[in-house]
């Protein structure tokens, strides 16, 4: 068993290093954002005509920081039996994109990247030019920010912020057996009122 | 002259319009492109989308013009959570993606990570059969889903409710051996949690002897049903051309013609030594992956019984002390075992730095990983290939020119799942 204690920890994957595949993928390739599209198009007439899957990655300290990442799978174009298709060929490109940089859009050449595209712009910010359709997916129209940019909390402000209803302590409670008729009734009132009352009168309410 | 009440407009054109004037549009495209479109939002709270889907379309009386789906209403930034949890610890929230087919979620993101970790070949043969086992019970109950829902859009209803309890049966199963129904999380990085508890085998012969007649129920109650046939033939074609350009995949790609199962092309597990076939229908329209669907759990359950014959005695998890929790017992026993549980607990294992893409054949098609370690203790990055985010967005393409009826059949027979496509 290999020392696992020697693999350095570090949130840069090399940039430009392309590794041996230990998938099913039978060549990869590294490209950049202005020759992305015609090496996709060479792959297809190569016959890659599935887009399996188009994702991105982010790198944050890397340079350039993105990687958008095209899974192909070479099938054919009509129906076709299981002995015939075999075991496909697969293809692994990998575009490095800086922050800022467009990314030509690949919907020409497979109609499948529209919405894979959309969540890329959507969830880290990347552009795509030439897109039918570029806008937010997954996340609501009017949201800031792409979440799974590394830079991104995992938890926002937000959540700090939810409004709580100040409860009331203990100590307004008598310590003898629960409270009946008109005294409860009173105390519910009481609890109601500072459920409902504004943030502004919290302090008043706890003292 | 006639026999018609009086109060009926004489024949002919109403008083004050030219007949000169009315132009009866006649070629299709002029009544459809016409200026007619009104826009009807269906969904995200309709019955048939299964979950929370707007479609968008845009109608001329009941033909549809326009439909753009719009998602992301069930987003909770999966990907995200998985990024900031263990390796094992995100295979709870990868399960709930796929809801309907956790097991083969995990079984994906499994088999990346031992990739990265170089154990492929060191896991235990009981643990790759018994991930076979699970990955095809799964695919039976999540059919199941598939066919009551896809049912009761089209107005049947007891279909649902032979086919939900098929789906009780196998999910009690599943709940013996791993503890829940729902969201099992049984997988683990390096083979799966805890071993079959005792006289499930049989219980699961039970399963075995029962299913092809219930599965003929299933079949008697629709297949050849004219209501049925008449709503599902014809309805949504895809050619096997459009079908890749798409990036179709699973029973929506198989009902198209093309043969395309990853069991079969890139096989994984011990998924080379069982027979079995691969359904597919060249018609590729709603009948046909209805069709390929009801043959695909007959082939999984014929899976299901040569697993059953072949399975091995032996360990379930692999033999890697700093991968692979010791067992209960030990770490009363053996110190080394109690600081290995600790450390696996506290801060997991780390993974080598790499990328690697692993995908297997879901209930929907194909559920891929691609998953970039850093040689951390957590993933750096997991991007999930799912299937029925690709095999929702053909909507688009085969809805256009429909009737709005008609849509609810597509949706329903492309099978998509919103846990998988919002993530």
């Amino acid at each position: 068993m290999a020392d696992r204690s020697a693999y350095t920890v570090s949130t840069a994957v090399d940039p430009t290093a392309v590794r041996p595949p230990i998938d099913d993928v039978n060549e990869i390739i590294r490209t950049t954002p202005d020759r992305v599209l015609a090496v996709l198009a060479d792959l297809k007439a190569q016959g890659y005509r599935q887009l399996t899957d188009l994702g991105a990655a982010d790198y944050l300290e890397r340079s350039p920081r993105f990687d958008v990442i095209y899974h192909l799978t070479a099938l054919p174009a009509q129906a076709t039996a299981v002995a015939e298709l075999g075991r496909p060929r697969r293809a692994r490109v990998l575009c490095g994109v800086g922050e800022g940089v467009t990314v030509p859009s690949a919907v020409a050449l497979w109609p499948s990247a529209n919405w894979p595209e959309r969540e890329i712009f959507d969830l880290f910010g990347i552009t795509f030019s030439e897109h039918p359709d570029l806008r937010r997916i997954q996340m609501p129209a009017d949201w800031e920010g792409h979440p799974l940019r590394k830079d991104y909390p995992l938890r926002g402000p937000a959540r700090d912020r939810t409004p709580r209803p100040p409860f009331a302590s203990k100590t307004n409670v008598p310590a003898q057996m629960p409270p009946t008729g008109a005294v409860a009734e009173s105390l519910r009132r009481q609890i109601f009122e500072r459920m409902h009352r504004n943030g502004s009168d919290e302090s008043e309410a706890k003292s | 002259m006639s026999n018609l009440p009086d109060w009926l407009p004489a024949a002919g054109n109403p008083p004050g319009i030219d007949p000169q004037a009315v132009v009866t549009p006649t070629a299709p495209e002029v009544i459809a492109r016409g200026d007619n479109e009104m826009v009807l939002s269906m969904g995200p709270q309709h019955p048939s989308t299964h979950g929370v889907l707007q479609v968008v379309l845009g109608i001329d009386g009941e033909e549809v013009v326009r439909a753009e789906p719009e998602i992301g209403y069930l987003h909770t930034g999966i990907e995200k959570s998985a990024e900031n949890l263990f390796w094992n610890q995100a295979l709870t929230v990868i399960d709930r993606m796929d809801y309907l087919g956790p097991l083969t979620n995990n079984f994906a993101f499994c088999l990346g990570v031992e990739r990265l970790l170089g154990i492929t070949d060191r896991i235990p043969r009981r643990a790759q059969q018994l991930r076979v086992l699970f990955a095809e019970m799964t695919r039976i109950t999540s059919h199941c889903i598939w066919l009551g829902t896809h049912a009761i859009d089209l107005g049947a209803i007891s279909p649902f409710f032979y086919a939900v309890d098929l789906r009780e049966n196998i999910l009690d199963l599943i709940e013996a051996a791993s503890g829940a129904r729902m969201n099992p999380t049984y997988l683990r990085v390096g083979g799966i949690n805890g071993d079959l508890p005792e006289g499930w085998l049989e219980r699961l012969d039970a399963l075995i002897a029962k299913f092809p007649a219930r599965m003929r129920e299933l079949r008697d109650l629709l297949q050849t049903n004219p209501i049925w046939t008449d709503r599902e033939i014809d309805v949504g074609v895809i050619s096997a051309e459009d079908a890749v350009a798409w990036s179709l995949t699973g029973p929506a790609l198989r009902a198209s013609g093309v043969a395309y199962d990853l069991r079969k092309a890139y096989p994984y597990s011990t998924y080379d030594e069982y027979e079995f076939d691969v359904p597919t229908r060249t018609e590729g329209d709603s009948y046909a992956r209805f069709l390929v669907r009801l043959d695909e759990m007959e082939e999984a359950m014929r899976i299901i019984r040569q697993v059953r014959k072949k399975l091995e005695p032996g360990a379930v998890m692999v033999d890697d002390p700093s991968i692979a929790l010791p067992p209960k017992p030990a770490i009363a026993l053996s110190m080394e075992s109690l600081i290995h549980h600790f450390k696996l607990v506290s801060e997991g294992f780390r993974v080598p730095a790499g990328d690697v893409y692993s995908a297997v054949e879901g209930p929907r098609g194909e559920v891929g990983y691609y998953i970039v370690s850093n040689g951390d203790n957590r993933p750096w990055r997991v991007r999930t290939r799912p299937a029925s985010f690709y095999n929702l967005q053909a909507i688009k393409k085969i809805a256009t020119g429909n009737l709005i009826a008609d849509v609810v059949v597509m949706l329903g027979s492309l099978d998509p799942v919103f846990g998988e496509v919002d993530r």
